[in-house]
């Protein structure tokens, strides 16, 4: 009996509130998500590369986890306030026929156990078949042919959800069953009335609004003009600012409204008073959980747009030019690299000429440090000129202050240049006579490229021995080699000649770069293709680093960083949702009398139902309102401060993300609305004013 | 005479539950009300008195009978006529005032109004009018809160005259007030009873609030059980209500011992 009755209310619970209960849902799906992360493929290839970072992460999961089971279980804790509340007089009832504390404890406790098995039992299969897209996805993102597909099922991962979900409930309905066991019956009999209007001080909420939203501008104009810093004042001023922005802006959002109803009311018809007076209710008496849910909804939006930002840049690593980079002796790597089993797979092999120009050492204001024999001298003065004639930035003074640096520069030898161009069936490049290019691996950062490419085109020259050498009017920044760690902030592509002329040691090359064959790619996928091109070359006694490991270190902090942040995002869009959604709820089922009086003053039902989505539309547009337009201010910094997107990321594929993106919030918004309205209308047309049946 | 009839009541019956579980709170009452008639029922608790007062308010559906108002079948009203009907042609006065606490005292009294696209300079008029004569002027910008009980009834008393209906139902109107608030309210219903022949139809334990009534109807298990009428020009409030404490008292004892 007492089983069947724990069963019944926990069905009726989960029916009267799907809300909640599909937010718990997906919180069980992106538990499992983050929980099972190590199994991923992407996770799985970066393990076998850098397994060091990697083991970083898996240590720093628990941490995050810890935090979203946080957040879920202020989200349980409230939701369950809610649901309890509505029960109150069904608790004080059976308290009242004569059920045991204890027993009603264990009532209370036996639903949330009930319900959080039924989540768990519809959330984890969601679950696993979502980490499987995902990890598809992602796989698709970074090329599927670095990592082939395999099904994952952590058990691990499936117990950490269902033990931290548990325990989140438990504790959770802990507190709250300790608290309603502790009522009186009388109390909990009497019935909930909604907290009486208060005329706020007019003037002290006019303060608050104005105060607000200066604030609000202050925070917005130091995000875009003084991020980029990354100072920590001013960080903490901004969090500062922006936050009591927030928090006075819908203090004092209440009067603002009262006022406007004032002014409009008797122009009014229908039910355009009441709607609005709700409305101004709710944000009078909830102002604080509107600017969390604001906040919980800005710091979302920002988390998944940086998501997206890193996301967006691994598009740039898809020009694979070399596979491996080898070092050692010519004949050994001939030998090794014309054998049977290496041949089948090579497209081509070339030695990669890179050495720094001989010069004399000197201090930077120009002392003799060092004098060298056959040394050269070098400047880059006609680069420095060019940059100095435009407009005056912060990184492009530095950039001329790097380029004073007259020591010896780094050198390419043109055909090996233009080997790896025509490797990857781009045109060589053609050096005349005193030509020379400027090369950079700084391409993650779009803007010193386009103020580097903006000198270039002026036409500019660097001077070796007193002789000018014209710079051709753009830069290349393919990789030279296979090691992605290697950067080069500046080297010169230099003829043939000019490199035996200007180097010391010109019968070695820096490696041999490989690239493999391409139908080879294809029909094995790049991370088996290289996992046996590496099997050629162990116990050969040649150093080599091949593509995968050098692009796995940018591949996880990519993959990392938006993983984690798309994940937080999501999960704090979730809980500012079911919370602004709930807090609606919870004040329409305290005002239902006035619904019973308006239908009695000749209201039509279809009427308050449109009044009550309406308000429902407005309670999620104010909360919406701010952190979309705080959301857009701090995307507006990141992007300008420390989220840079590389150079060669395709705007289109970023439109196409960010626009998807939108469309997935803006439709999960939609959901959320019509969820609200649904159980809101529901509630309405259940009201028994009249046992006139279908008439009303 | 037929034609002053605002409201005809025929026979109505009202059954709760099935079978074994049969409630009769209704049996069968007939009455008729004239317009500018300031009407009371009186009754025990349970008797069936604000089950027809809800009948006649159309929140209740009667399981037989016919309830015309100024000769429109009630029973028949669906959608936006059953709205309209109670928008305009009833105003109807709560014991709990049922004022919705987060509108100000104007809002509240406008609301049947704007719930049916009057607004601006008519409402005002007519706002202005009432709460000249309800003494309400001061508390029309205050919210309930802010207000006591015998203003907030007033409010309340406004909002149910507002959209000149037909005829005004008030349930127990001074159950939830003192005496002299009582007295203040019954004063203004009683003088709009009797200048504007506004038609009340008022549901009261309270013999002092009765007496202010023309004529009072007695109900006992869901049946009329008697009636008194008051002739304004020979009988005081005080001899009439002397009459009502006698049938009340007499209700308590049982038909038997009635006249």
């Amino acid at each position: 009996m007492f089983f069947k009755q724990v069963r019944r209310n926990a069905a009726k619970n989960r029916k009267n509130n799907g809300l909640f209960f599909s937010s718990l849902v997906i919180a069980i799906v992106a538990f499992y998500t983050l929980l099972s992360l190590d199994t991923q493929d992407v996770m799985r290839f970066l393990k076998t590369v850098e397994s060091d970072a990697v083991g970083k992460l898996i240590l720093l999961i628990p941490f995050v986890y810890m935090i979203s089971l946080f957040f879920v279980f202020f989200l349980v804790y409230f939701a369950y306030r809610y649901q309890l509340d509505n029960r109150k007089k069904e608790f004080g009832l059976y308290l009242m026929l004569g059920m045991k504390k204890s027993t009603f404890f264990a009532m209370l406790m036996g639903e949330t156990v009930w319900n959080s098995m039924v989540s768990i039992l519809l959330g984890l299969p969601i679950a696993l078949l979502l980490t499987e897209g995902v990890s598809l996805t992602a796989a698709k993102l970074v090329g599927l042919g670095i990592i082939g597909h395999k099904i994952s099922f952590s058990i691990s991962a499936v117990l950490g959800t269902i033990i931290g979900f548990i325990a989140v409930q438990m504790i959770a309905m802990l507190f709250l069953s300790t608290i309603f066991s502790c009522k009186d019956p009388a109390e909990l009999l009497r019935s909930n009335s909604p907290e009486k209007q208060v005329s706020t001080s007019t003037k002290k909420g006019w303060l608050c609004f104005v105060f607000g939203l200066i604030f609000l501008i202050l925070a917005y104009v130091a995000g875009v003009t003084m991020l980029r810093s990354l100072d920590f004042i001013v960080v903490a001023l901004i969090l500062a600012f922006g936050g009591s922005g927030t928090f006075l802006l819908y203090r004092g959002m209440g009067v603002f409204i009262g006022h406007r109803i004032q002014r409009k009311s008797s122009t009014r018809s229908g039910l355009s008073t009441f709607t609005g007076r709700q409305i101004q209710e709710n944000v009078l008496h909830q102002h604080r959980t509107l600017a969390v849910s604001s906040l919980l909804l800005l710091m979302s939006l920002a988390c998944i747009s940086y998501g997206i930002g890193t996301t967006s840049g691994l598009g740039s690593m898809d020009v694979r030019t070399v596979d491996f980079s080898i070092d050692g002796n010519e004949q050994e790597v001939h030998s090794v690299l014309n054998s049977e089993a290496s041949r089948s797979m090579i497209s081509v092999y070339y030695p990669m000429f890179l050495s720094s120009m001989v010069t004399n050492l000197y201090d930077r204001t120009g002392v003799l440090l060092e004098s060298k024999l056959n040394a050269h001298s070098f400047s880059w003065s006609g680069l420095s000129a060019a940059l100095e004639k435009l407009p005056e930035t912060d990184l492009r003074n530095n950039m001329i202050e790097n380029f004073s640096d007259n020591s010896g520069p780094y050198l390419i030898s043109e055909t090996s240049y233009s080997n790896l161009l025509e490797a990857i069936g781009r045109e060589s490049i053609q050096l005349e006579k005193d030509q020379v290019a400027l090369y950079t691996s700084m391409k993650d950062n779009s803007d010193f490229i386009n103020i580097l490419d903006s000198a270039l085109k002026s036409g500019t020259y660097v001077e070796v021995d007193g002789r000018k050498y014209e710079l051709l009017p753009g830069a290349y920044y393919d990789n030279i080699v296979a090691d992605r760690m290697i950067r080069l902030y500046s080297a010169l592509i230099v003829s043939d000649d000019d490199y035996q002329n200007w180097v010391s040691d010109t019968s070695k090359p820096l490696c041999w770069n490989v690239l493999l064959k391409q139908d080879v790619i294809i029909e094995k996928g790049l991370m088996q293709a290289i996992q046996l091109m590496e099997k050629n070359l162990e116990g050969t006694g040649l150093k080599y680093e091949s593509y995968i490991s050098g692009i796995g270190r940018n591949l996880f902090y990519t993959v990392a960083a938006s993983y984690l942040t798309i994940y937080l995002g999501v999960l704090f869009m979730v809980i500012a949702n079911t919370v602004i959604g709930l807090k609606y709820l919870m004040q329409q089922k305290e005002s239902k009398h006035r619904y019973l009086t308006l239908l009695m003053l000749g209201a039509n039902i279809n009427d308050l139902c449109r009044s009550a989505g309406a308000q429902i539309r407005l309670f999620f547009a104010l909360v919406l309102g701010a952190a979309v337009c705080s959301a857009f201010f701090a995307i507006w910094s990141m992007f300008t401060s420390f989220l840079k997107l590389p150079v060669g990321t395709s705007p289109i594929k970023v439109i196409v993300i960010s626009g998807i993106s939108t469309i997935l919030f803006v439709v999960i918004e939609f959901i959320y609305i019509h969820i609200a309205e649904h159980a809101s209308s529901h509630e309405i047309r259940a009201l028994l004013v009249t046992d006139r049946g279908n008439c009303l | 005479m037929y034609s002053n009839r605002v409201l005809q009541v025929e026979s109505i019956t009202k059954v709760y539950g099935k079978g074994d579980n049969k409630t009769e709170a209704l049996r069968g009452i007939s009455f008729d009300v004239l317009k500018g008639e300031f009407l009371g029922i009186m009754g025990a608790s349970g008797s069936g008195k604000t089950t027809l007062l809800n009948c006649i308010a159309t929140m209740v559906k009667p399981s037989s009978g016919r309830i015309l108002l100024k000769g429109n079948d009630t029973s028949s009203f669906k959608g936006t006529q059953l709205a309209d009907y109670r928008g305009k042609e009833i105003g109807y006065l709560f014991q709990e005032f049922e004022l919705l606490d987060n509108l100000t005292a104007r809002e509240n009294v406008i609301l049947p109004l704007s719930l049916h696209g009057v607004t601006g300079k008519q409402a005002e008029r007519e706002l202005r009018e009432l709460a000249k004569r309800l003494d309400i002027t001061n508390v029309l910008e205050k919210f309930p809160s802010q207000m006591s009980g015998g203003q907030k009834q007033r409010i309340a008393a406004a909002r149910a005259l507002i959209a000149k209906p037909s005829i005004v139902l008030a349930d127990e109107p001074t159950g939830a007030l003192d005496s002299k608030n009582s007295r203040i309210l019954m004063d203004k219903l009683s003088a709009i009873n009797k200048e504007q022949q506004k038609t009340i139809v008022m549901v009261t334990h309270d013999a002092n609030a009765a007496s202010y009534c023309s004529r009072i109807l007695f109900i006992q298990d869901g049946r009329l059980f008697h009636e008194l009428r008051r002739s304004f020009e020979r009988e005081t409030t005080e001899s009439f209500y002397e009459r009502i404490v006698t049938v009340v008292a007499q209700l308590g004892g049982g038909s038997a011992n009635v006249l």
